[in-house]
C-alpha cells in the first residue's frame, strides 16, 4: 500500500467514525426534538380550532 | 436470488410502519405553513437529521458507488469538498440564515421580494424544470440498485419503482413537512444503521490492502489523484467547490428543511452538522465502489457494481435490514423533492399567474396533484432517459441548471446592493443555457463539428454555468442602474420582535 492509498484510507475512516458518531447524538437529541415538536403542533392546532 | 423470507418479514414491516407513521402524522397539519414548513418549529437535532435523510437516497448511494467503482480513491476528494462548502454555510450562515429570517418558503419567493413578480416566475420555472430533470433518474437508479441487492432480474425493475413511488407519494401527498419530517427522521436512523452494517460485511469479505490494491492495479496515480484523474481535472474540481459552497444553500429540497427551522440561528446550525456528516455520507459509497472493484474486477457495468457487492457480502436477515435502510434513504429523498417542487410549482408559477391569490386550501390542493404528477414523470422518465456521462455528472449538470441562476441571483441579491431586476434575469438565463445546451448537443454529439465538442465535456459546462450566471448579473446589473433601480431588501420582525 503506497502513502496516497493510506492517506485516503485514514481519510475514509475519519469520515466513517465521524458520521456514525454524529448520527448516534442526532438520533439521541433528536427524539427529544420530535417530542417536543408534536406536543408544541398539538397544542397550536388545539388552540386555534 | 439473495433476498430469503426473513428479509421480506423485515422490509414488509419497515415498509408498513413508513406509510403508518407518514399518514398518522397528517393529523398535525394545521395550515399551508404547517404543509409546506412544519409549522417552523424544528429544532436542530431533528432538523439536521431530516437534512442528512434527504440528501442521502439510493441514487447518492448508486452515483456515489459508481464513482468509486471507475476511479478509485481519487473521488474521495469530493467527500471533503463538500464538507468546505456546507462548514462555509454553516460557520457564516450564508444565505441560509438571511432567508429564514425573510420566513420564505421557496427561494423564487426572494426573487419577487429583491426583484420583481416576474423573475420570481422566470425562476419558479427554471428552478423546477432543472429539479425535476434533476430527479429524473433517481428512480431508475433505485430500481437497478434493488434488484441487483436483492437478486432479482432486471425485469422486476418496473414494478419495484412503481411500489416505491406509490408508497413516497401516499404519505407525502397527505401529511405535507410534518409525514416528512417525522418519516425521515425515523428514515436517518434505519438508512445509518443499513450504511453501517453494508460497511461492516463489506470490510468482512474485502481487506483494506486488497481495495489499495486493487485500485493502484487499475488505476494508477489517477486511483488516487483527482487532478491527474481524467473524469476529474482542475475544471471539475474548481467548479465543485465553487457550487458546493454558493449552493449547497440553494437546493430547494435540503434549503426548506433550513427554512423550517424554529430560527435562522437554528437553520444556520443545522448546515453545520449535516457539514460534519457530510465527508462521510460521500466517502462511504464510494469506498463500497472500490471494495466492488477489489472484489469484482474492473469488467463490470460500473452502475451496478457496488449494490452487487453488497447482494453477495450481506447476509440474509442482515440484508433485509440493508434494504431497509437503503429503501429509508430514497424514500425520505422522494417525499422531500416532491413537496419542495410542488411547493414551487404552486407557489411560484401557478400562484403568480393566476388572477386572484390562491387561499391555502387550493394552495395545498395543486401541490398535491403536482406531486402526483411528478411522481409518474419520473417513473416514465426513469424508464427510457439513458443517462450521458456518469451519474454523479447528470444530477450535478442538471442541478446546475437551476443553481447556478439562483446562486447568482440570491448570493448577489442579499449582499450586493446594486444587483436588480435586469441582471437577475440575466444570471438565470446564463446559468441555465451551459447545462440546457449540455443536455441537447449530448443527443447529438456524434454529428457535432470538432470546434463543438468542448460543449459537451460536462466540467466545462458546469463550471461555465456559475461563471455566466454571476457575470449576467454583476454587468445586467452595472449596465442598467438607471432605466432599473434596485429594489432594497425591506426589514422583517424577528420571532422576537426585534428588526433585522
Amino acid at each position: 500500500m503506497n502513502g496516497s492509498s493510506l492517506f485516503w484510507i485514514i481519510v475514509f475512516a475519519l469520515a466513517a467514525l465521524l458520521f456514525f458518531g454524529t448520527a448516534i447524538v442526532i438520533t439521541a437529541v433528536g427524539i427529544r426534538d420530535l417530542k417536543d415538536l408534536l406536543r408544541k403542533s398539538e397544542t397550536k392546532k388545539q388552540s386555534s380550532t | 436470488m439473495n433476498f430469503q423470507t426473513l428479509d421480506w418479514v423485515i422490509l414488509f414491516l419497515y415498509l408498513g410502519l413508513s406509510v403508518f407513521i407518514g399518514v398518522w402524522a397528517k393529523k398535525y397539519v394545521e395550515n399551508m405553513e404547517g404543509y409546506f414548513v412544519a409549522g417552523r418549529r424544528v429544532k436542530v437535532a431533528l432538523g439536521t437529521a431530516t437534512l442528512i435523510a434527504t440528501e442521502i437516497g439510493i441514487v447518492t448511494f448508486m452515483y456515489l458507488g459508481e464513482l468509486g467503482y471507475v476511479t478509485g480513491f481519487a473521488c474521495f476528494w469530493l467527500g471533503l469538498n463538500g464538507v468546505i462548502g456546507y462548514l462555509v454555510i454553516g460557520k457564516t450562515g450564508f444565505i441560509v440564515s438571511a432567508l429564514r429570517r425573510l420566513k420564505v418558503i421557496t427561494i423564487p419567493e426572494f426573487y419577487e421580494l429583491r426583484f420583481d413578480k416576474r423573475v420570481r416566475l422566470l425562476g419558479g420555472i427554471l428552478l423546477f424544470l432543472g429539479g425535476v430533470l434533476n430527479m429524473g433518474v433517481f428512480l431508475k437508479m433505485d430500481g437497478l440498485f434493488l434488484t441487483e441487492a436483492m437478486g432479482f432480474g432486471p425485469d422486476v425493475l418496473t414494478a419495484v419503482m412503481i411500489v416505491m413511488l406509490l408508497i413516497v407519494i401516499s404519505y407525502t401527498v397527505l401529511g405535507g413537512m410534518f409525514s416528512v419530517v417525522v418519516t425521515d427522521f425515523m428514515q436517518f436512523v434505519v438508512l445509518s444503521f443499513g450504511m453501517l452494517v453494508a460497511t461492516i460485511f463489506t470490510l468482512g469479505h474485502v481487506s483494506l490492502i486488497d481495495i489499495a490494491t486493487a485500485v493502484t492495479t487499475n488505476f494508477g496515480d489517477a486511483g488516487v489523484n483527482p487532478i491527474v484523474n481524467p473524469r476529474f481535472g482542475w475544471t471539475f474540481l474548481i467548479w465543485i467547490l465553487v457550487a458546493s459552497v454558493g449552493t449547497s444553500a440553494l437546493n430547494q429540497p435540503a434549503t426548506t428543511k433550513s427554512l423550517a427551522s424554529e430560527n435562522p440561528e437554528a437553520g444556520r446550525k443545522v448546515f453545520l452538522f449535516a457539514g460534519i456528516t457530510l465527508a462521510g455520507r460521500y466517502i462511504i459509497p464510494m469506498f463500497w465502489g472500490a471494495a466492488a472493484l477489489a472484489m469484482f474486477g474492473p469488467g463490470l457495468n460500473p452502475t451496478t457494481a457496488m449494490p452487487r457487492l453488497l447482494g453477495a457480502v450481506v447476509p440474509s436477515g442482515f440484508l433485509g435490514l440493508m434494504v431497509a435502510g437503503m429503501l429509508a434513504a430514497s424514500m425520505s429523498t422522494y417525499s422531500a423533492y416532491l413537496l419542495a417542487w410542488s411547493s414551487v410549482a404552486t407557489r411560484d408559477i401557478i400562484g403568480p399567474l393566476s388572477k386572484k391569490e390562491l387561499n391555502e386550501k387550493t394552495t395545498i390542493l395543486f401541490s398535491r396533484i403536482i406531486s402526483t404528477l411528478i411522481g409518474i414523470f419520473i417513473l416514465v422518465f426513469g424508464l427510457w432517459y439513458e443517462i450521458p456521462a456518469t451519474a454523479f455528472q447528470y444530477i450535478a449538470i442538471t442541478g446546475a441548471m437551476y443553481a447556478a441562476g439562483a446562486f447568482g441571483c440570491v448570493a448577489f441579491g442579499l449582499y450586493w446592493k446594486k444587483a436588480n431586476a435586469v441582471g437577475a434575469y440575466s444570471s438565470l438565463a446564463l446559468g441555465a443555457f451551459a447545462p440546457l445546451a449540455f443536455l441537447v448537443l449530448d443527443q447529438i454529439k456524434n454529428s457535432l463539428p470538432q470546434g463543438m465538442l468542448w460543449l459537451v465535456d460536462v466540467n466545462i459546462s458546469g463550471f461555465l454555468s456559475f461563471f455566466l450566471a454571476a457575470l449576467g448579473m454583476v454587468l445586467g446589473s452595472l449596465l442598467t442602474q438607471k432605466s432599473h433601480p434596485p429594489i432594497p431588501l425591506q426589514p422583517t420582525k424577528d420571532e422576537e420582535g426585534n428588526r433585522s
